[in-house]
């Protein structure tokens, strides 16, 4: 067989650890720059019942919003800039979109505009971009970047007139979109709300659903030891074994069955129930840090937020592609004296994480 | 990356199969299939099939799966040609949005990556190739943007078949490079369609690397497109277009030359 076969795609895995107490702990720092954020879910072993704190934090999480339709120079409108762009907490994702075969738009809270385009559509649209970093052979996708909170790009100017005329007469583009806000208190759902009136939408809120898993193996882990080297396991080992619980793939690897050789990595113990939750929708960072914030139990409590395979970023304005597949998640280990783990993995087409 | 497409899905009288098959094809991701007519002029000279019309097979094109927009049909002729003068670029093959030969000999083999206007010259997938691929050839028609394809129904059909494919498939990417290359189903039956993902790894197999095995299922199928759209053209760059006239267009031509000559004094 070539030597080819034997290859496989690429994955990074970065693993941190720290204390949550520790000044120093960058925690905010990596949730708040992973945008977009599809499914959270959360496994805590000797836990029956989900617990009163995490079930409010929960039932608190923003709505999103799906517009049908949405041409995308409306995303440039002056009041739709001052109102929701400029203060942040808004992020907005094309639905429907995938990223290695057609366009796909994400708006960052930072304000930046990011347009991943194929080749045809980037020729005729004519702003200016570059190719991006994960081209074969001949440049095929090519990534515009719009910093709206830029002075060059306030409205009046040349070169806002520029896009905007670009948007809206050279090449209308038109597609569905994921709003959410992160509401700081103030009253701003006003501009929002007239926005979407004009379009065709559906509001939802994050779908919760949660098992209660009885006599599972699940692996001890030490906070001091995240390589695996001594007394915990290996976090490769460790993210697989998640995986399978999160699937509900049976990890006991008895003698006749041939569908799965997974097993929970050593040293385990087993315990009487574990719960499982999980929500998915297009969940706001902020919501993720307001539930990390809840989660302190014994031993230990894992908390997986998944991204888009098809958003144009990672973290930050790293670029992501999707080859054969285009996870991007994060995975937190909280322990009860406040320490955490944090594991970051990327897929073939991927930066590395921060 | 572009769209995914499958460019070989054999073309038959019943009409309920084509439209699994289309419907199976949406429901896999792929954004853009084609109606492969096969043609073999040796027997009783066939006559060249008129495609039937896109339209008439589906009143609402069906969405492609994870996507908004219906997936697009299009029109292909194959030409099985065992002698020189099987191809004949008629004016029927206009007709046609992408035409193929699948050369049965070394020497049209030859004829066809230098000389033929085609854009897909397909492998032999069902027996041993008969004739091996030279590199002068194969280089010339990567030069002119011809297109080399195999197709996988046949690998899925039978075990025999499976060898062969999978044999002159990497016979010819040691000549190629894996330049030039698309993959097909050649399907007859909506189970034979494989998802394109699936058809990345296919190509793994066929000792491509993971981007030319990606890119043969999607950039290199709008290559073919492009190909296929420019044969119409002059070079590529000037094509004509039916313009609807109408009868009031033309009393209005009539005063604006008027004035041109009283300006000018000549017409």
């Amino acid at each position: 067989m070539s030597p080819e076969l034997e290859k496989c795609p690429r994955s990074l895995l970065v693993c941190e650890k720290s204390n949550f107490l520790n000044e120093k702990s960058r925690h905010d720092f990596h949730v708040s720059k992973h945008n977009f954020n599809y499914k959270i879910s959360v496994l805590m072993p000797e836990c029956g019942m989900l617990p009163a704190n995490i079930s409010t934090v929960i039932n608190s999480f923003s709505h999103y919003y799906l517009v049908r339709a949405l041409p995308v120079h409306e995303l440039l409108e002056e009041t739709f800039l001052e109102s929701l762009v400029k203060k942040g907490h808004f992020y907005a994702l094309s639905y429907n979109t995938k990223i290695d075969e057609d366009n796909s738009i994400a708006l960052l809270s930072s304000g930046q505009l990011i347009l991943s385009l194929d080749k045809d559509t980037y020729e005729q649209l004519g702003l200016e971009g570059r190719p991006s970093l994960y081209n074969h052979r001949k440049a095929m996708r090519f990534v515009v970047t719009l910093d709206l909170t830029d002075k060059s790009l306030s409205p009046g100017t040349k070169r806002y007139q520029r896009v905007l005329s670009s948007l809206k007469d050279r090449l209308p583009l038109r597609y569905d979109f994921f709003f959410t806000k992160y509401n700081t208190g103030a009253d701003e759902d006003k501009t929002l709300n007239k926005l979407l009136s004009q379009y065709a939408y559906e509001e939802h809120k994050p779908a919760v659903s949660h098992q209660t898993l009885k006599e599972i193996p699940c692996p001890t882990l030490y906070p001091s030891d995240i390589q695996g080297k001594t007394l915990s396991c290996d976090p490769h080992h460790f993210l697989e074994w998640l995986g399978a619980v999160n699937l509900d793939i049976n990890c006991e690897n008895a003698a006749d069955s041939f569908l799965s050789t997974y097993v929970c990595p050593e040293p385990q113990s087993s315990v009487s129930q574990a719960l499982l939750c999980t929500v998915t929708g297009f969940i706001s960072p902020e919501n993720v840090f307001a539930l990390l914030k809840e989660l302190r139990f014994t031993p230990w409590v894992s908390l997986t937020v998944h991204g888009f395979m098809d958003s144009p970023v990672s973290w930050g304005a790293t670029e992501h592609g999707f080859l054969k597949g285009g996870e991007n998640f994060y995975n937190f280990v909280c322990f009860k004296n406040q320490d955490y783990w944090l594991h970051m993995a990327t897929g073939a087409q991927d930066g590395c994480p921060p | 990356m572009s769209v995914f497409m499958d460019l070989n899905i054999i073309s038959s009288n019943d009409k309920n199969r084509l439209k699994s098959i289309i419907e199976t094809a949406a429901h896999l991701g792929y954004s853009t299939v084609a109606i492969n007519y096969v043609v073999e002029p040796q027997q009783k000279k066939q006559e060249i099939p008129k495609p039937q019309s896109v339209s008439d097979i589906f009143d609402k094109f069906p969405i492609v799966q994870g996507k908004s927009s219906p997936i697009k049909v299009l029109n292909r002729l194959t030409i099985i040609a065992s002698d020189a003068s099987h191809f004949r670029p008629t004016n029927e093959y206009k007709s046609f949005d992408l035409v193929a030969v699948y050369p049965k000999t070394e020497k049209l083999f030859h004829a066809a990556c230098m000389t033929f206007d085609v854009d897909i010259i397909c492998i032999a997938v069902a027996e041993k190739q008969p004739f091996h691929f030279k590199r002068a050839p194969v280089n010339g028609a990567i030069d002119r943007g011809v297109f080399f394809e195999t197709c996988y129904a046949a690998a899925i059909r039978d075990t025999t078949m499976r060898r062969y494919t999978i044999a002159n498939a990497i016979s010819l990417m040691e000549v190629c490079k894996g330049k030039n290359i698309i993959m097909s189903s050649g399907a007859e039956r909506p189970l034979e369609l494989r998802g394109p993902y699936d058809i990345a790894n296919l190509g793994l197999v066929f000792s491509l690397s993971e981007g030319d095995a990606k890119a043969a299922v999607s950039t290199n199928c709008r290559a073919v497109l492009l190909h296929g759209e420019t044969r119409a053209t002059a070079s590529g760059v000037v094509y004509t277009m039916k313009k609807p006239k109408t009868p009031q267009k033309q009393e209005e031509e009539s005063p604006v030359s008027k004035k041109k000559s009283d300006t000018f004094g000549n017409i």
